[in-house]
C-alpha cells in the first residue's frame, strides 16, 4: 500500500468515530459460490486476500462499522426464494461464528450499539423481487428473518417492476408494485432502487413513504450507466429523506470503462460466445481482447468525482457507499478491497470535505434512513393491516 | 439423553391433582351433550348425573387440552372474511370454542393440501406460516403465538390459547437445512418425516437422518404420523428428543393407513414419544366411546406419559358425534373419567405429555447445540 500521507492518517481517526456504513457486500454469495457455504474453508477470522475482498482483518483496517450483507441469489434462475433463505442462513451464521467482530443488527438503534461496542453491526439486503416469489408472506417472512432492504429488481425485469438492464415492460412500478412497496413502508423495510430503471426509481419514489436508498448506485451524469443515477431522480431524494449510496464498480464509474466493457462484450458474441461465458475457450477469446485493449483503470478519484457530483445534485445528507465488495470481479485503484475505504476519506479531505460532511458520508445518513423507514412503520402499522394482496388480483 | 428425559418425569410436572378448587363454576346443567348420548343407539346409558361433565370441566381448567393438530390455517384461506372473536361458523374453531372447550395450546398445521415441492412448497409454507401469525395478531384477547414449553404455560397463565407453529410438511424443508433453520427461527416446532425422497418407504436417507439431527440441534420435534414403519424405527434410534405422532390412533382397533399398529406404539412408547389420537371418525370410530376406546388402548400400550390428543378439526373429514368442534373436549373427559381415567391420567392426556415432549425438545437441542456445528450437509453430498 501506499505512503501513509497526513490525509489517510486523519480519515482513518475519523473513521474511528463514524465508521463506514456499508450497503452492498456479497460475501455471502461467494461464499455459496466458492465453498457451498463452508464457513471453515473460507473462515473470515484469517486472511482470505487469496478468494475474498472481504475478512475480518480488512473489514476492520477499512474502518467499516456497519455492513447490509447482501442476500442476493440470481434472477435468471427458479427457486430463488428457497436460495434466499439459504443465503439469509449463511449470514446468520457468520453473526453466529464471530461474535466478537460481528453483531446481529435489526434497527438504527442496533447499529448505534454495535458502534459503541466496538463490532461490525451485520444487516441484510435481498437484491432483487425474485426473491420474494410475487408474495407479500414470503416478504414478510424475509423481514422476520432479518432482511432490511430489498432491491427491487436485479438485472432482470420482475412482473411488477422494471430493471435498468432489462427491456421496459411495466413502465416502472405495476399495481402490486407499489403494493410491494407500501408493504415495505408498513414492515420497515427499506425500498432499494439499485439495478432499478430510472422509471422504476420515479414510481417508488412517488409510492414510498419512507426514505428509499440506493445500495450501491452512483451517478449518471458522471459516467452514463443505466445502473447509475439521473440527477433528477437525485434531486429528489431531499425530499424523500434517502440516500445514494456510491458504488466502485469501475464499469459502472468510469466511462471508459463503460466503453472498454461494451466492446469487449461485443467481441466475445462475434466470436459466438455469450458475454458472461466463463469456459476456458471463452476466456482465451476475451484474454487475446484484453491483450490488445488494455483494461481502463479506475481510481479512488473517479469514485470521488461522484460523489463531488452527487453531493452537489443531492445534497450531503443523501450521500453514502456500497462497495459492492465480492459482487465485481474488478475494483478500483486504491479500493482494491474492503481495507481501502480509508483512502476514499482521505482523498474527499484533500477536495475539502469537512468532518462533519465525512460523517454524514459514512455513517450518519444510512443510519438516519433506517430509524426512518421504522418511524414511518410504527405510524403505518396503527392504520393498516398486512396486506392480503395478490399480483393477479392488482395486476389481471 | 435419557438422563435428561428423565429429569423431566411427567408426574413431577403434573404433580398431585387431589387438590383441586372445590367448588367448581357453575355448569349449566348438564344439557345437550348428556341427551345425545342417551339417544345415540347401542349406547350405553350414560351416567344420568351430570357430575362426569362438571368434573370434567374442572379438571380441563387445570389441565387444559394441549391440541396436537388443527387445520385452520389452511380452511381460513378459503374465507374472504371471518371473525374468530365472537364465532365463526365456518369452521370448526374460533376463540369462544376453544375457550368453552378449554383448549390451552393449539398446534396449528402447515401441511399443504396439494404436493408442491422445491420452492413453490418453500413459498406456500411461508404463507401458511404468515397467516396464522396475523391470525394471532388479530385476535389478542385469545390467542398467543407459542415456540415452546414455556411460552405455552405462560399463555394459559393469561388465559390465552397458545398457538403453536406445526407440523409442516417434509416437503416445505426444499431439501435445505438452512430453511429448517429458517423455519424454525420463524416459529416451526413440528416437521412431518414422509413424503419426500429422504424420508420415504424405506426409511430415512443418510440425509434424512442429518435432517433429524439438526431437528434436534434446533428443537424441532419429529411428526412420524404417515411416516413408514422404517422411517417411524429410524427416527426412533437417531433422535435424541421425544417425537410426536400427531394423528395416529389404534390399528389394532382401527386398520387405518395412519393408526399405529401395537408394536410400533410400545417402540414409541418406551422412547418417550407421544402418540395424539386424532379426532375423526375415519381413525378412530363414529362415536365418543369409540375414541375413548383407542385411548384405552394406546395408553395400555404405549403408556400413560405417552398418548395425547389431536383434535384435527378444519382439516376435512367427519368427526365423532358429539365431537364436532374445538368446544367439545369436556364431554370427551367426562367419558374418560367415566371409564375410571384417574384425574392424574387425564392431565397426561391433555396437557403433561405434550408439555414434557415440548421440554424434552427444548433440553436435547441445548445439549446438541454445545456438541453440534449448524450442519452444512446437503442432500447432494449424502444422498446423491
Amino acid at each position: 500500500m501506499t505512503a501513509v500521507t497526513p490525509s489517510l492518517e486523519r480519515a482513518r481517526e475519523l473513521l474511528r468515530e463514524f465508521p463506514v456504513v456499508d450497503g452492498h457486500n456479497d460475501l455471502p454469495w461467494a461464499l455459496r459460490e466458492q465453498v457451498r457455504y463452508d464457513l471453515g474453508a473460507r473462515d473470515i477470522a484469517a486472511d482470505q486476500s487469496a478468494h475474498l475482498h472481504t475478512d475480518l482483518a480488512r473489514l476492520r483496517a477499512g474502518g467499516v462499522g456497519a455492513q447490509f450483507w447482501s442476500v442476493y441469489v440470481r434472477s435468471d434462475l427458479p427457486g430463488a426464494l428457497t436460495a434466499t433463505l439459504e443465503q439469509i442462513d449463511c449470514v446468520r451464521q457468520l453473526i453466529a461464528r464471530h461474535p466478537g467482530d460481528l453483531r446481529a443488527a435489526l434497527t438504527a438503534a442496533d447499529m448505534e450499539a454495535a458502534r459503541g461496542e466496538g463490532r461490525i453491526a451485520s444487516l441484510m439486503g435481498a437484491e432483487g423481487g425474485h426473491s420474494i416469489d410475487n408474495s407479500l408472506a414470503a416478504l414478510r417472512g424475509l423481514y422476520e428473518l432479518g432482511v432490511r432492504y430489498m432491491t427491487l429488481t436485479h438485472n432482470h425485469n420482475v412482473a411488477w417492476a422494471d430493471s435498468a438492464t432489462d427491456e421496459p415492460r411495466a413502465g416502472g412500478l405495476t399495481a402490486f408494485g407499489r403494493e410491494v412497496v407500501r408493504e415495505m413502508n408498513r414492515l420497515g423495510m427499506l425500498v432499494d432502487l439499485s439495478h432499478v430503471a430510472a422509471s422504476t426509481m420515479r414510481d417508488a419514489l412517488d409510492t414510498s413513504a419512507a426514505p428509499v436508498i440506493f445500495s450501491h448506485s452512483s451517478s449518471r451524469a458522471v459516467c452514463d450507466h443505466p445502473r447509475n443515477i439521473p440527477d433528477d431522480v437525485l434531486e429528489r431524494l431531499p425530499a424523500n429523506g434517502g440516500v445514494a449510496m456510491v458504488t466502485f464498480v469501475p464499469k459502472f464509474v468510469l466511462q471508459a470503462a463503460v466503453e472498454w466493457t461494451a466492446a469487449a462484450d461485443e467481441n466475445m458474441r462475434a466470436h459466438g460466445f455469450h458475454h458472461l461465458d466463463t469456459t476456458a475457450e471463452a476466456m482465451k477469446v476475451h484474454h487475446e481482447f484484453e491483450e490488445r485493449h488494455p483494461r481502463p483503470v479506475a481510481t479512488v478519484a473517479t469514485v470521488a468525482d461522484h460523489l463531488d457530483h452527487m453531493r452537489e445534485v443531492a445534497g450531503i445528507d443523501h450521500l453514502g457507499i456500497g462497495g459492492d465488495y465480492d459482487g465485481t470481479a474488478f475494483t478500483p485503484q486504491g479500493l482494491d478491497d474492503v481495507s481501502g475505504y480509508p483512502n476514499l476519506v482521505a482523498e474527499l479531505l484533500d477536495r475539502g470535505w469537512s468532518a462533519s460532511d465525512l460523517a454524514k458520508l459514512t455513517w450518519q445518513n444510512a443510519v438516519r434512513v433506517l430509524g426512518a423507514a421504522e418511524d414511518v412503520a410504527r405510524e403505518s402499522q396503527a392504520t393498516r393491516g398486512p396486506s392480503n394482496a395478490t399480483i393477479e388480483a392488482l395486476d389481471g | 439423553m435419557a438422563a435428561l428425559q428423565d429429569d423431566l418425569h411427567p408426574a413431577q410436572e403434573v404433580g398431585e391433582l387431589d387438590g383441586l378448587p372445590e367448588p367448581f363454576p357453575a355448569v349449566e346443567a348438564a344439557e345437550a351433550p348428556e341427551a345425545t348420548v342417551a339417544a345415540e343407539p347401542g349406547a350405553p346409558v350414560a351416567d344420568p348425573d351430570a357430575l362426569p361433565l362438571e368434573r370434567a370441566r374442572a379438571v380441563l381448567a387445570a389441565h387444559p387440552v394441549a391440541d396436537g393438530y388443527s387445520g385452520l390455517p389452511w380452511a381460513l384461506r378459503r374465507l374472504s372474511w371471518y371473525d374468530l372473536d365472537t364465532g365463526e361458523s365456518a369452521v370448526h374453531t374460533d376463540v369462544p370454542r376453544l375457550r368453552e372447550g378449554h383448549v390451552g395450546a393449539l398446534f396449528c398445521a402447515l401441511h399443504l393440501p396439494e404436493s408442491l415441492d422445491g420452492d413453490r412448497a418453500v413459498g406456500a409454507t411461508l404463507e401458511q406460516l404468515d397467516l396464522v401469525k396475523t391470525v394471532v395478531r388479530a385476535h389478542p384477547e385469545g390467542l398467543r403465538l407459542a415456540r415452546g414449553a414455556g411460552e405455552s404455560a405462560d399463555a394459559r397463565h393469561c388465559r390465552r390459547t397458545a398457538v403453536l407453529l406445526g407440523p409442516a410438511g417434509a416437503a416445505a424443508l426444499g431439501d435445505s437445512l438452512s430453511i429448517l433453520r429458517c423455519l424454525h427461527d420463524l416459529g416451526l416446532r413440528v416437521l412431518t418425516l414422509s413424503g419426500t425422497s429422504w424420508a420415504s418407504e424405506t426409511g430415512l436417507t443418510r440425509f434424512g437422518e442429518e435432517v433429524v439431527r439438526e431437528m434436534n440441534r434446533l428443537g424441532v420435534l419429529p411428526d412420524l404420523t404417515g411416516a413408514s414403519p422404517e422411517t417411524i424405527r429410524r427416527t426412533l434410534v437417531v433422535s435424541k428428543a421425544p417425537v410426536l405422532c400427531t394423528r395416529s390412533a389404534a390399528r389394532a382397533l382401527r386398520p387405518h393407513p395412519a393408526n399405529l399398529p401395537d408394536d410400533l406404539l410400545a417402540e414409541l412408547g418406551a422412547a418417550g414419544g407421544l402418540c395424539m389420537v386424532p379426532l375423526t371418525a375415519e381413525q378412530t370410530g363414529p362415536t365418543v366411546r369409540d375414541v375413548v376406546d383407542h385411548l384405552d388402548h394406546v395408553r395400555a400400550v404405549a403408556g400413560p406419559e405417552c398418548v395425547g390428543l389431536s383434535g384435527t378439526y378444519d382439516a376435512s373429514g367427519a368427526h365423532p358425534l358429539e365431537l364436532g368442534d374445538v368446544s367439545c373436549y369436556p364431554r370427551l373427559v367426562a367419558e374418560l373419567l367415566h371409564r375410571d381415567w384417574s384425574e392424574s391420567d387425564v392431565a397426561l392426556l391433555t396437557w403433561g405429555n405434550l408439555q414434557r415432549v415440548l421440554r424434552g425438545a427444548d433440553c436435547a437441542a441445548r445439549a446438541a447445540q454445545q456438541r453440534r456445528e449448524p450442519s452444512t450437509a446437503t442432500i447432494a453430498t449424502l444422498d446423491g
